[in-house]
């Protein structure tokens, strides 16, 4: 019984002094993170549209979507900008796609990150990938690369379900 | 002299990687770029140093029962508390790292040495080892990023980690028409592996015949 009880104790304190430091360094590093991750996002929005002023971009509330893929939604001007996170072969494809409010085309599209295997998956940062999209009609079929990947599919099912939120989120 | 003889130990006739065949995994998945190699090195050492000197402090206090699971909490701390500071300030190193950052916690080196050195040892001994043994295994999945660096882009472009925009060196040896795209994927990581750890193989059995020889005589 008192055995038990030594390596119990044992066990915890050793855990509580872990999580004490774990926490130490996730309030430490946890603003810088953010703050990376804002200043990576503004910057992929800025290549988007370098004429831009970083203050034109708004972000407006996604609280109507019930989408896993939809991640943030900027405004701009009469775009709408879709940041999505689409699964892929393996890690997915995290890409910026804006859409005109009106028409539905596609004005630019921007990939920021990919997972998949080099040469194949990849293909969706390519700039034939992003030619063959864009100008196109968001909410219909898109025919990209020949010989479509699983990542290019997921990314042009992705621009679609995008497509499907823009007449809710055009009043906001 | 014994230190540091248990310090050269881990470098070659000991490595980790190639002649004690741990913590392969990893070493096949992140080897595609010189600047993942040093990246990954820096931070299995980084924990590997800690996690021995920890665990050497704690040794006589540690309960023989449950000393696995006091390790495994020991380690996996120092991991995660190594990975939010590289995705603080090198997250380049983060993205291309990804998910093997947090799978150093299983990497068997960390709780070998643990297991093997630093559970019996005083705590600069254990420090000294795991820098020996941290080493090691930099040297192996540096060698390994830059063999496949080279073969499959014709050269090697090493930025600064903190700062990604930043080129500290680069040099192209071969023409872009000439690379081997296989090296990038893990047929070439396996063959890497190979040839790398044959060479450490050979090393050894020559080592070991000279001493047979001198005792002979």
């Amino acid at each position: 019984m008192k055995k038990i009880l030594h390596l119990t104790i044992f066990l915890a304190v050793i855990s509580l002094i872990a999580g004490g430091a774990l926490s130490y360094f996730h309030n430490l590093t946890a603003p810088i993170i953010a703050e990376n991750d804002a200043k990576q996002e503004r910057e992929s929005l800025q290549e988007m549209y370098p004429d831009a002023n970083i203050n034109d971009f708004k972000k407006i509330s996604t609280k109507g979507i019930d989408s896993d893929t939809i991640e943030t939604v900027y405004k701009y001007d009469n775009y709408l900008i879709f940041k999505m996170s689409v699964t892929g072969y393996k890690d997915g494809t995290v890409f910026l796609v804006s859409i005109d409010k009106d028409t539905k085309k596609i004005d630019k599209y921007l990939a920021i990150s990919n997972g998949d295997t080099k040469g194949l998956g990849s293909k969706v940062m390519d700039d034939d990938f992003k030619n063959s999209l864009e100008g196109k009609d968001a909410s219909g079929k898109l025919d990209t690369i020949s010989g479509a990947t699983i990542s290019s599919s997921a990314v042009t099912e992705g621009i679609n379900e995008a497509s499907g939120y823009v007449d809710e989120l055009k009043g906001e | 002299m014994n230190r540091f003889q248990s310090f050269k130990n881990g470098l070659l006739k000991e490595n980790p990687v190639f002649s004690l065949f741990l913590g392969i995994c990893s070493t096949l998945a992140i080897t595609t770029s010189l600047n993942n190699g040093v990246g990954m090195g820096i931070a299995v050492i980084c924990v590997l140093v800690m996690s021995n000197v920890i665990i050497s402090l704690i040794r006589n206090i540690t309960p023989d029962e449950i000393h696995i699971p006091v390790y495994i909490v020991v380690i996996a701390s120092l991991v995660e508390i190594i990975q939010m500071l590289i995705e603080a300030y090198a997250p380049a190193l983060n993205t291309s790292l990804g998910v093997f950052i947090p799978l150093i916690v299983v990497n068997c080196i960390i709780l070998g040495r643990a297991e093997a050195f630093a559970a019996n040892n005083g705590p600069l001994d254990s420090a000294l080892d795991g820098l020996g043994m941290g080493l090691g295994y930099t040297l192996a999945v540096c060698s390994m990023s830059a063999i496949r660096e080279i073969l499959s882009t014709g050269g090697i472009t090493f930025t600064n980690m903190f700062n990604e925009d930043q080129v500290l060196f680069s040099f192209q040896l071969i023409p872009d028409d000439f690379t081997i795209s296989m090296f990038s994927s893990s047929v070439g990581a396996f063959l890497t592996f190979a040839i790398l750890a044959a060479g450490v193989a050979w090393y050894k059995a020559r080592d070991a015949k000279k001493a047979e020889t001198k005792e002979v005589k």
